[in-house]
């Protein structure tokens, strides 16, 4: 068996979620992906400079840090970047000095991608403008996620993915049944979106290099990508002259909610997708009595609210684990809304094997949340957890690059290749 | 500096920028759907927008669910009428094949000896029932991809659950942490969870579709929506790994937490509809007393710089509630991109067909079906050569059922696959 991606090599100069989620998908094919980062600047979402002490001083909790400790190393800790640092390479180069520019140079002139979402202009300020890298390396494929594109009038707007899920429609749906948008703090979909896109978008590139010769740039819009996801409202507003309601945890075509157990703070999503769950449903409650209320979709829809109120009740009086079983037994769809430590202590992922051990010497022995698919008949990759900040500095200057031993020392000397974060 | 010898030489170039007449990335691809859901048939939909032949197998005279899902015009229903089809289903082609007849079967494993990869849906154990197992499809096709999209995956305790888009958000997605503090965990509105799966499984196909172009062998991928979101970044990844990490497990409601200090987050209502600020840092949050405070030196000097917001929160939300309520979600949105802040309006679907950015770019592109009449599609998720192209509106239920029967009939021998050669082994780098 081999790997899909296997000789492929990535240079990664993303940031935060949605382009480090997109590289993580590269290596899991078994690309190379190189993460080039500056040791003056924060690339892991963490600065150099927290401390147990700092933490305290702001009342953080730390819980995305081992044993909600950032020491001694914070950037090499912090979970914001071990979720998708698997099987990544680190080199420090700070691109704005000349050497670094170089470096980078060099390192794209031998590299098949290049993925970046920094914001409009920033590769050009810094000379590595994908027409220049294109002429560098006519095979190279550079992938850019502007959120909005390289073009048009809202092409800079500043946001994170909270807005820009309101610039594609979804916010504005997003909230408590019959309430006003909300909840849209929390929800990041347009960085749940890029990810499989974009290395979707990168694959589809390779897979035409095999015919053409050529890379080329891969435009990757963010919000445009996300807004596939409301596609049929976009066609039900021509039809209609309507804009999607709010429905909160309701759906028009299934009788659903969340619902709480018996054991506080855990609850149970059930849906009634027809009248055979219904009548599963009011079964396992015992309540026959109920029936007839929901007993077409219907009566459903009208008494939607009555019969909610109904399946809460008796919910209320057993342990969420029991109220999955028994409907499921049943037929009907329920499943419970998990925290973390229940689905790492879950069977089912347990016994697919989804959460990987490993162990890095600047976090300890973990489990890491795994992988979107599995596939037999090629092999994904799931290596070195995280890469330490520049731990693969030897690796990519002196092998790919073959930069001779003084030239390296002398960088290293300068302080521009570095082990450590320095902001 | 130097280039290897692998890099672009000796490889036949082709000139960048062809235009519209050089083919699509995926001409010469051929994908069967038997998926009936929206996240099959997104995947699939990923493989036709850019090129390939799909081709979906329908069930007769009954079709894919998502012809029933509706919206439809006027809120009537009509299997060929259903937004959710039209949208999850340009660029396909549609046969309608009987599954469980014999005749059936065979038909589609002639359509599979001719294919790349097929994407199925169905419960775990059905495709097997049938006789189409994994076996069956690969003896026939060896160097087929074959993609299994389920809630929870082929093998496992949970296999067999039955689940819906809530369930899976409930046990894949981040749903305990979202919503506000107090109250009932909230899901992501729309079928945003299956159209994440659906990418997902669409990625995961073309990984193995690359495999077989280097390798000549097939494969079968096993997509579980549930493990699909768990691995999401929409921060249930993070979660996961900062509660191993630590055992801590994030909070329902942090955003309401977050309306202090330098971290002030949310929805806010203006005068027409609403703006989604996003003040995580002590820059924002200075731009924004300045753009609210102008001209109030009073209030400046009480929240300039300010690290948190303590007993004034009540005053200060209250301050800019008020400014925002006074002003167009327009106006807002402009004045706090000018003075570069996060801070956008919550557009209606209405409005982002009418948007001049949107507009501008071409990002819907209008096609007509004979049924649904001409409409606006949402499209290109991505701008590259050989990129999305509308070619044609979804298909009437077995629309091109003797088309591509006469086509199978007249194709020499159904049982290798066509192009690409071992000749494109290695050639990639």
């Amino acid at each position: 068996m081999s790997r899909p991606l296997e000789g492929i090599r990535v240079v990664d100069l993303t940031v935060v979620w949605s382009g480090p989620g997109a590289t993580a998908l590269l290596g899991d094919l078994g690309a190379e992906v190189i993460r080039l980062e500056a040791n003056n600047r924060t690339s892991r979402q963490v600065s150099a400079t927290v401390t147990r002490e700092s933490m305290r001083a702001v009342g953080y909790h730390g819980g995305t840090y081992p044993d909600r400790d950032p020491e001694p190393r914070p950037y090499d800790r912090t979970a914001l970047f071990a979720w998708h640092a698997r099987n990544k390479l680190s080199a420090c180069c700070n691109l704005e000095t000349p050497e670094g520019h170089q470096a980078a140079l060099d390192l794209l002139a031998i590299s098949d991608v290049l993925v970046e979402n920094n914001s409009n202009g920033t590769l050009e300020k810094l000379g590595l403008g994908h027409e220049r890298l294109l002429e560098l390396n006519p095979r190279l494929i550079v992938a850019r996620m502007p959120p909005m594109g390289m073009s048009g009038p809202m092409s800079s707007y500043l946001g994170y993915g909270p807005n820009f899920n309101a610039l594609v429609g979804i916010a504005a749906m997003d909230g408590y049944e019959g309430e006003t948008p909300d909840t849209a703090g929390e929800n990041y979909h347009m960085d749940e979106a890029a990810p499989a896109g974009l290395a979707f978008a990168v694959l589809a590139a390779l897979w035409d290099r095999e015919r053409t010769g050529v890379g080329g740039l891969v435009e990757f819009p963010q919000a445009e990508n996300v807004m596939a996801e409301v596609g049929e409202f976009v066609l039900d507003y021509q039809m209609n002259r309507r804009n999607p309601p709010i429905l909160g945890n309701s759906d028009p075509h299934l009788l659903q909610d969340v619902f709480e157990s018996a054991e506080p703070d855990r609850w149970v999503a059930v849906s009634v997708r027809h009248d055979a769950d219904w009548a599963a449903l009011t079964e396992v409650a015992g309540r026959p009595d109920w029936a007839p209320l929901g007993a077409d979709a219907d009566g459903r829809r009208r008494h939607s609210a009555a019969l909610r109120a109904r399946i809460a009740d008796w919910v209320r009086r057993h342990p969420a684990d029991r109220v999955v079983e028994l409907l499921q037994a049943a037929g009907v769809p329920a499943g419970e809304v998990m925290t973390e430590d229940r689905l790492l202590a879950d069977p089912h992922l347990a016994a697919r094997g989804w959460f990987v051990e490993r162990s890095h010497p600047a976090v300890g022995t973990h489990r890491f949340p795994g992988q979107p698919f599995r596939a037999d008949g090629f092999e994904t990759v799931f290596g070195r957890p995280l890469p330490g900040f520049g731990e693969d500095n030897d690796y990519v200057y002196r092998e790919l690059l073959g930069y001779p031993e003084e030239r390296y020392r002398d960088l290293r000397e300068r302080g521009l290749v570095t082990d450590e974060q320095l902001a | 500096m130097s280039r290897p010898e692998t890099s672009a030489a000796g490889v036949p170039g082709r000139p960048d920028g062809a235009g519209e007449e050089r083919p699509q990335v995926f001409d010469g691809v051929r994908v069967i759907d038997l998926s009936r859901w929206v996240a099959g048939e997104y995947a699939t939909k990923l493989f036709g927008d850019f090129g390939a032949d799909v081709i979906k197998v329908e069930k007769p005279g009954e079709g894919s669910l998502t012809r029933r899902w509706g919206p439809f015009p006027n809120d009537v229903p009509h299997p060929e009428r259903s937004a959710l089809f039209l949208h999850l289903n340009t660029n396909k082609r549609s046969i309608a094949i009987d599954l469980h007849d014999p005749a059936g079967v065979a038909l589609l494993l002639d359509l599979v000896g001719t294919a790349d990869a097929v994407v199925e849906s169905f419960r775990p154990g059905h495709l097997e029932r049938l006789g189409l197992g994994p076996e069956v499809l690969l003896a026939r096709n060896p160097r087929l991809v074959l993609t299994r999209i389920s809630a929870f995956g082929q093998t496992g305790p949970y296999r067999d659950r039955e689940a819906t888009g809530i369930v899976l958000q409930a046990m894949g997605g981040p749903m305990h942490a979202t919503g506000a503090a107090g109250r009932a965990p909230l899901r992501k509105p729309g079928l945003l969870e299956h159209y994440t799966i659906g990418r997902a499984a669409g990625y995961a196909t073309l990984a193995g579709l690359f495999h077989a172009r280097r390798t000549g062998r097939g494969s079968v991928v096993d997509v579980s929506g549930q493990e699909v979101l768990l691995s999401g970044a929409d921060r249930r990844a993070s979660y996961l790994m900062s509660t191993a990490f630590s055992g801590w497990i994030p909070p329902r409601g942090v955003r309401s937490v977050h309306r202090s200090g330098n971290l002030f987050t949310g929805p806010f209502r203006a005068r027409d509809g609403y703006v989604m600020v996003y003040v995580t840092t002590r820059e924002f949050w200075n731009r924004l007393v300045n753009l609210v405070g102008a001209g109030d030196d009073e209030f400046l000097a009480r929240y300039l710089d300010r690290q948190s917001l303590g007993a004034d929160w009540e005053h200060f939300t209250r301050y800019v509630s008020d400014w925002f309520a006074a002003r167009s979600k327009i106006e807002i949105m402009e004045r706090g991109e000018a003075a570069r802040i996060p801070l956008t309006a919550l557009l209606d679907v209405s409005e982002l067909l009418e948007h001049p950015h949107y507009r501008g770019r071409n990002l819907f592109v209008r096609g007509t079906h004979p049924q649904a009449g001409s409409l606006e599609y949402v499209g290109p998720p991505w701008r590259m050569a050989g990129g999305f192209r509308l070619r044609r509106t979804a298909p009437l239920l077995d629309e091109h059922g003797a088309e591509i029967r006469a086509e199978l009939a007249a194709a020499p021998t159904a049982g290798d696959a066509p192009q690409p050669t071992a000749a494109d082994e290695g050639s990639t780098r």
